[in-house]
């Protein structure tokens, strides 16, 4: 069979059960017992076992078959989930996930068998079942019982008394499910008096009685025939309660007319076969119940329903369509022409100004819809692009709990704003700073236990990662409650290392000596370890950041924590701009930036170290002269009031001093191209309407 | 067609096509396979703080593209601009680039026999770098110029 053109959809659901189980497993770790997550891991298991097995990847099926084997021994309370056995199923999880990413290179799983895993997974089941004798001598009991009900799957020989009652795999796990639960399952007969009228209503009332104190979750006749009253004076029924079998017969024989109910309990787990058929016969199940219900009481709906869907949680799923990057970025090209094409109508109609006042008017009117459509247009186009960042850092529990491990600390990772969006190449760029982030608090800003508990701090250290929206751009945070940046050894070791002269290490604030840090080759760590310290790290997060037209910025406090703020811009493509003018040059400066733009008096002008300042509403903000930082040839004309754009980066402002002002307008960023050296003031260029350059300063590397 | 694409592959094998422009007082000959396109001078937007013979970036088509100066590029004097000034579009390696010439004289077709391959000698003069061979045409001489590297940065 050629499954090439399924390859797609493999990786795909591959990698998304992947990360599932990753999920699943770090929450078992916790909740050892949770029983809806257990579930969900075999379910997770059981389909990547069975798509490996349709694709031909015979290791990666091997491997899933035995993980799958000890899900099903913990599934049925066989083996305890324990630190050492979800350390054998992870490493189980880099192997699927290596096998994975060989498919997708090369198509093929490559030749790992992963023999030590696998021999680590069966040791576990051995060990089990030797180290608790209990479970073991229940075992062939359920067997036999399990192949009883398997080679017949009609123990009709049994149980002549209960009319032939046969429960389904989904019917048999609500069972043994209830049965885990401390649950009591019985098997009843009930018989109606011979000389009852309305045998159908006696038996609904029997059904009715018993709701509120278990649930009937298979009866025989079907509760259709019964309503029909389509039996003769007895039926059965297997009902899943906690309360006793006396109490349970008691309810039903206070309905008149009922001659007697006898019963049995059941205690042995039925033997459940996989879980994919039981979902389907169960959804056929569902279906068919359906299909007959329009007939139905609604009473009988309810408890049928009720009974034949046991504890099955359903996800709402979106409509959603695979669409290739690509696609979106002609698209994307498409809109920005657009855009550019509009600002051109929008030149032109301004030059045109007041030559014909009636026409000009509806032109400008059609101009003005023809910029609502692009603008929207833009943004739906942005919004299909973006991704929640969920994506990115659904993988740093398992990350920070593998941490725990090597580093020998207790931490805790506490995350927000996982549906926090950005663009998708931001998506794709950002995984790699954050973890870079993530393990150096986790390595240099926790503290060791005994340290943390002098300091009086808790031992489990914490490491937060939030995510949030600020005005046109997302901002994350890596925060931890742990040591924090020792300034003064920054500083001797930028001196040491020859970075900064002890002269210069005197003048630096310690914000600028932190700074250091993202400087390159440059690590404080006293020793090197595994995770970090070999001074290959935040410079790189800086540059990937920076390169992604973001920005990264630290807060630190010594002994009680350190805070990297990443700052990144919501779009990439197309962003509102304010247009300025230097002498005969035109520049664009993001409005997501801007605070303010203020005409201040020459004379307003302070000067604090030799540098101009101006007080603005009780804050002293420096002036940078954009002709003197850019070049611009000539001379600016004397002028008795300034206009000054006032940015800020965080809680940092500054005044760009600029000739004067063009006006608002949507630009599209374009690179500049390679070969060419672009200061990194300058983030791109933009094609202005009347098809001349003009270049976007980038404000944030100004302040 | 075919015979058309056979003459090709033959010629390809053995002569190259030039384009021959000027650049200050010589002919210099620029290979045809890395020219995209020749435009006629327009505005260039500086780029501030960037290499000194870039002179800045053109809207061409929708693209911005980075202007060099060959000129200054090879230590010669700065470009004059006159109605014969062209901006030869080239693409090398995956990036567009324009280089501002004098003129744009004609295309040749020069054979092996009519070029001469020059070794890369330790001469200072920051133009023979970039020279990767001489031909003659016509009784006259052209540097054949190594674009390629004009462009790259080692």
């Amino acid at each position: 069979m050629d499954v090439s053109q399924y390859l797609e959809i493999f990786i795909d659901e591959s990698n998304e059960h992947l990360q599932s189980l990753s999920d699943q497993l770090m929450i078992l770790e916790k909740e050892p017992e949770n029983s809806d997550t257990i579930n969900e891991i075999f379910r997770a298991a059981h389909s990547l076992k069975g798509m490996a097995g349709t694709m031909g990847y015979k290791r990666m099926q091997n491997l899933t078959h035995d993980m799958e084997n000890v899900f099903s021994e913990v599934r049925n309370g066989n083996m305890k989930v324990n630190s050492e056995l979800v350390d054998v199923l992870f490493q189980c999880l880099d192997a699927l996930e290596t096998y994975v990413s060989n498919i997708q290179e090369s198509q093929d799983e490559g030749t790992d068998d992963n023999e030590p895993i696998i021999k680590a997974l069966n040791a576990f089941i051995a060990s089990e079942n030797q180290g608790t004798p209990a479970p073991q001598a229940e075992k062939p009991a359920e067997q036999a019982t399990s192949v009883a009900a398997a080679s017949t799957d009609a123990p009709s020989d049994e149980e002549p008394e209960y009319n032939n009652i046969v429960l389904a795999d989904f019917e048999k796990h609500a069972v043994n499910e209830a049965l885990s639960k401390n649950m009591h399952a019985y098997m009843i007969k009930v018989t109606v008096d011979e000389n009852c009228i309305l045998k159908a209503a006696r038996a609904f009332l029997v059904f009715k009685n018993l709701e509120g104190h278990g649930d009937v979750i298979k009866s025989q006749p079907s509760v259709q025939d019964i309503e029909d009253e389509k039996f003769d004076f007895d039926f059965s029924i297997v009902v899943v309660t906690d309360e006793d079998y006396d109490t349970v017969i008691g309810h039903i024989k206070s309905v008149s007319e009922i001659k007697d109910a006898t019963g049995k309990e059941l205690t042995v787990p039925y033997k459940v076969e996989t879980p994919v058929e039981e979902l389907k016969k169960e959804e056929t199940k569902v279906e068919k119940t359906n299909t007959a219900a329009p007939a139905k009481a609604k009473e009988n709906k309810a408890t049928a329903s009720k009974g034949k869907t046991p504890a099955k949680s359903s996800k709402p799923v979106g409509h959603t369509v695979r669409v290739d990057i690509e696609k979106l970025d002609v698209l994307m090209n498409l809109v920005s022409e657009l855009i550019i094409a509009k600002n051109g109508l929008v030149s032109a109609s301004a030059s045109e100004e007041g030559e014909n006042n009636t026409l000009n008017q509806s032109f400008n009117e059609q101009i003005e819809y023809l910029e609502r459509v692009t603008t929207n247009l833009h943004e739906s186009v942005m919004k299909v692009r973006m991704m929640p960042i969920e994506s990115v850092v659904s993988k740093f529990p398992r990350m920070i709990r593998d941490l725990t491990k090597k580093l020998n600390k207790k931490m805790e990772l506490y995350m927000s704003g996982e549906d926090t969006e950005l663009d998708r190449t931001v998506i794709d760029e950002i995984g790699d700073p954050l973890m870079h982030l993530l393990r150096n608090s986790a390595d240099h800003g926790l503290e060791s236990a005994e340290v943390r508990r002098e300091r009086g701090k808790s031992e489990v250290g914490s490491i937060f990662l939030d995510a949030y929206q600020d005005g046109n751009n997302v901002v994350i945070e890596v925060r931890d409650d742990g040591n924090g940046i020792d300034v003064e050894k920054v500083k001797n070791k930028a001196i040491e290392k020859g970075t900064i002269t002890e002269e210069q290490a005197e003048m630096m604030s310690d914000k600028e000596i932190v700074d250091l840090l993202f400087k390159p080759s440059f690590s404080t760590a006293d020793k090197v370890t595994d995770v970090s310290g070999r001074g290959v790290g935040l410079d790189v997060v800086k540059s990937k950041i920076e390169a992604l037209g973001g920005d990264v910025e630290v807060k630190t406090k010594y002994g009680e924590g350190s805070t990297f703020i990443i700052r990144l811009p919501l779009t990439l493509a197309i962003i509102q701009a304010l247009m300025v003018k230097l002498g005969d040059e035109k520049y664009a400066i993001s409005l997501g930036s801007i605070q303010t733009i203020e005409d201040i008096p020459v004379t307003d002008i302070k000067y604090v170290h030799a540098k101009e300042v101006i007080h603005l509403r009780g804050n002293v903000i420096p002036l940078i002269r954009l002709r003197d930082v850019l070049d611009v040839p000539g001379e600016a004309k004397e002028q008795d009031t300034i206009t000054v754009v006032i940015v800020s980066k965080g809680d940092k402002q500054a005044g760009l001093v600029v000739d004067s002002l063009i006006g608002q307008m949507e630009i599209v960023i374009k690179s500049l191209g390679k070969y060419i050296n672009i200061n990194k003031m300058i983030s791109g260029a933009t094609i202005l309407g009347d098809g001349s350059v003009a270049l976007i300063i980038d404000a944030n590397t100004l302040v | 067609m075919e015979e058309v694409k056979k003459i090709e592959s033959e010629e390809s094998s053995t002569s190259i096509q030039y384009i021959v422009v000027r650049i200050g007082n010589e002919q210099y000959g620029i290979n045809i396979q890395y020219i995209d396109n020749i435009v006629r001078s327009q505005r260039i937007t500086r780029v501030p703080k960037t290499q000194v013979y870039y002179k800045g970036v053109i809207n061409l088509r929708g693209e911005i593209i980075p202007v060099m100066s060959i000129r200054e590029k090879l230590g010669l004097e700065p470009d004059e601009f006159t109605d014969k000034t062209r901006i030869i579009i080239v693409k090398v390696e995956n990036a567009t680039i324009g280089v501002i010439v004098d003129q744009v004289r004609e295309v040749v077709t020069l054979d092996e026999e009519n070029t001469e391959k020059i070794t890369k000698t330790t001469n200072d003069d920051a133009a023979a770098g970039y020279i990767s061979g001489i031909g003659k045409n016509k009784g006259e001489l052209i540097s054949l110029l190594d674009i390629v590297s004009v462009i790259v940065e080692n």
